[in-house]
């Protein structure tokens, strides 16, 4: 990326940016609302949270030794005919892939929306080597268009209104577009096509890979994901290492849990199942298929404090119920991950000199742990790394004593929510009087922290801790 | 602690004791935006004739998973005046591959509490079940299975090459302000024919 807005601002300077805009303000939680919802309902008459405990116990399992399960998966994809690539960190990733695509004689590229290729910036990478990228997500498609950046994991422009896609497109499109989403769609799918088509290389992250069979599980709605694996010559799937799971059986639990966590849905419209090449007598399919294995710093987390983070599957539903992420949106974040996750990824991939202060965006309410559908703390794993960042002394006096105000707060949860009940109510009157930026020293912090106005009753007193 | 023996008690995505699967297919496709119906071996060609129609398709693809039963698909269509391939045949023709109306397949297997078909790379191909707006499927009511479980359990003997696929209805975004639209990269139109019997082999 060009310019980092990480280390070029803060997070209360996006956030303010953010909430100025009205769209957002009112879409995000819209959206995020309907997700939850549809969550809620598949789920009906159904043990939810016996099925996230199954979720965690396969994944707990699986880091407890992760080498072992990555050594089984490597050994399956390499008997399936597929190249396995080890990448240390982003840069070495972005190279297994650009020597793929010219060693190939690759002129067009398709991508399948992929947080992974969002984390290494491979886009800017391949088009420096005058490659044409083209993502294949609806979504991702328009992004890509605007010079934007997704702002949620899997909704990548919840941010946008209709009217902003229809300008993009009809810009693309060289005439006014009609404003419907229905027409919007049918002219990106028209262009799309061209480009599947046309495409020698199509690239991919991976849900999920499955040790026992190798595996690469692909779960979209859209059909991009299909078509991405399906026409290209070549196919390159970028997995996280953590993304290992050991069995099919296990894929039976952790499918419902990122599609229901994820969008509601029972099951996403496809599941790609991908165990190598095109295969004899199969009429279609890639002549090549390449597993790009990416650590950029998980293994450093294992036995560490923070290692259920490595737990994550990606499906969003933290940034849905975060009452933060709700009202800022994930550009305010400065990174690819946005919500309770990306609080947590980003120091904790980046360094805490470039994304320290994001785990301060939070109210700790909790609610990312009750959604989670791999049951991670992650308002422990916040906290976790408040603490730490105050004990480099990387804090600021101001910031030292908010962290450890949160934390006496935090240390009964009785306490914890008279503090922000409290303490919301004040910061409600205040920016309803416009008082904010009178605070001073303390207007910053109030504003870092608690802008927008928190909620009239935080998530976990509206009592859905039982989705 | 948790028992996977149980797992239906928490996954919606399996089938209770006594549930019936093809109830909760049909149920469940419908709900995913597709559609289907039971037809019996006498009643099958004309059921395909009669949706190529209704989705005013012209160009027919049918994939190698009919079996046996596909050289007889293709000479009902070609009486009706379709013009029909074989997708094995074009599948590398990109233009040809565009240009098609409709495809129809059949299948590895289905999922019950799902409403989902399964299909394989050696079969459909990979893509042969995805790239018209209308994709027919046949499903042969043998192949239904309860849910993902069973489905994964079974998965490795299924044969589906390098390839497995489940879809569940038509493809869909709702990217653009939550709006759901049907057909982005795959088939605006899914319809099951389940059939009561087999396909002749
Ligand atoms: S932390 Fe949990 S809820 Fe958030 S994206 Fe990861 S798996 Fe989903």
């Amino acid at each position: 990326m060009s310019e980092d807005p990480l280390t070029s601002s803060t997070f209360a300077e996006r956030a303010r940016v953010q909430l100025a805009k009205p769209f957002l303000r009112e879409a995000v939680p819209r959206a995020t609302d309907i997700a939850v919802r549809d969550l809620r309902e598949r789920f009906a008459g159904h043990d939810y949270d016996g099925l996230r405990e199954l979720g965690r116990e396969i994944r707990a399992r699986t880091m407890a030794d992760l080498e072992d399960a990555l050594a089984t998966l490597t050994d399956a994809l390499v008997a399936n005919g597929i190249h396995v690539h080890h990448a240390a960190d982003a840069a070495a990733a972005r190279e297994h892939i650009r020597r793929i695509c010219r060693e190939s004689d690759a002129t067009r590229v398709v991508k399948v929306k992929s947080m992974a290729t969002e984390e290494i910036a491979l886009n800017p990478a391949l088009v420096a080597d005058g490659l044409e990228v083209t993502e294949t997500d609806l979504g991702e498609y328009v992004v890509q268009l605007d010079g934007d950046r997704p702002s949620h994991i899997i909704a990548p422009i919840i941010h946008k209104t209709r009217a902003e896609v229809r300008e993009t497109l009809s810009r693309v499109a060289g005439r006014e577009l009609p404003d419907d989403a229905s027409e919007l769609t049918d002219f990106a799918r028209e262009r799309l096509r061209d480009a599947f088509m046309d495409a020698d290389v199509g690239i991919s992250g991976a849900n999920f890979g499955v040790a026992e069979t190798g595996t690469i599980v692909l779960v979209t709605n859209e059909g991009n994901g299909r078509m991405c694996t399906s026409m290209p010559r070549i196919h390159i799937a970028l997995m996280g290492i953590e993304r290992v799971i050991p069995t099919l059986e296990d894929l039976s639990v952790m499918l419902p849990l990122i599609t229901g966590a994820g969008t509601g849905q029972l099951i996403t419209s496809y599941v790609s199942m991908l165990s190598g090449p095109r295969g004899e007598g199969e009429p279609d399919g890639p002549e090549a298929m390449h597993v790009v294995l990416l650590d950029n710093g998980r293994r450093a987390l294992l036995g560490t404090e923070y290692q259920e983070v490595l737990h994550c599957i990606r499906c969003g539903a933290c940034q849905n119920v975060c009452p933060v992420y709700r009202q800022v949106g994930g550009h305010a974040y400065g990174w690819v991950y946005g919500g309770p996750i990306g609080a947590v990824l980003t120091p904790l991939f980046l360094g805490t000199e470039a994304g320290g202060e994001l785990p301060q965006a939070s109210s700790l309410c909790g609610a990312c742990d009750d959604i989670c559908p791999v049951k991670i703390p992650l308002h422990d794993l916040l906290l976790q790394l408040r603490r730490t960042r105050v004990d480099d002394g990387a804090a600021p006096w101001r910031e030292r004593l908010a962290a450890e105000l949160w934390a006496w707060a935090w240390s009964s949860p009785r306490r914890y929510r008279v503090v922000t009940r409290i303490g919301g109510g004040v910061v409600r009157v205040m920016a309803a009087a416009g008082l904010m930026s009178s605070l001073g020293p303390l207007g910053r912090w109030a504003r870092g922290r608690t802008i927008p106005t928190p909620a009239r009753r935080p998530f976990h007193s509206r009592g859905e801790r039982d989705v | 602690m948790s028992d996977r023996t149980q797992l239906w008690r928490m996954a919606p995505t399996e089938l209770a004791p006594h549930e019936d699967a093809l109830t909760r297919f049909q149920a469940e496709l419908e709900r995913a935006g597709g559609s289907s119906v039971s037809v019996g071996p006498g009643e099958l060609v004309g059921e395909i004739t009669a949706t190529l129609a209704a989705a005013g398709a012209h160009r027919i693809a049918l994939t190698a998973d009919l079996g046996d039963a596909r050289p007889v698909i293709a000479q009902a269509l070609e009486i009706a005046r379709y013009d029909v391939v074989d997708y094995d045949a074009i599948a590398d023709d990109r233009a040809a591959v565009r240009d098609l109306d409709a495809t129809v397949t059949g299948c590895l297997a289905a999922v019950a509490a799902t409403g989902s078909i399964v299909t394989g790379a050696t079969g459909a191909g990979r893509a042969g079940a995805l790239v018209a707006p209308t994709h027919v499927c046949v499903v042969e009511t043998r192949r239904l299975v309860d849910g993902l479980a069973s489905l994964m359990r079974l998965a490795p003997r299924l044969g589906a090459g390098s390839m497995m696929a489940l879809q569940t209805g038509p493809s869909r975004t709702a990217d653009i302000e939550k709006t759901l639209i049907v057909g982005v990269h795959g088939p605006k139109r899914v319809h099951v024919v389940l059939l009561d019997g087999v396909l002749a082999d």
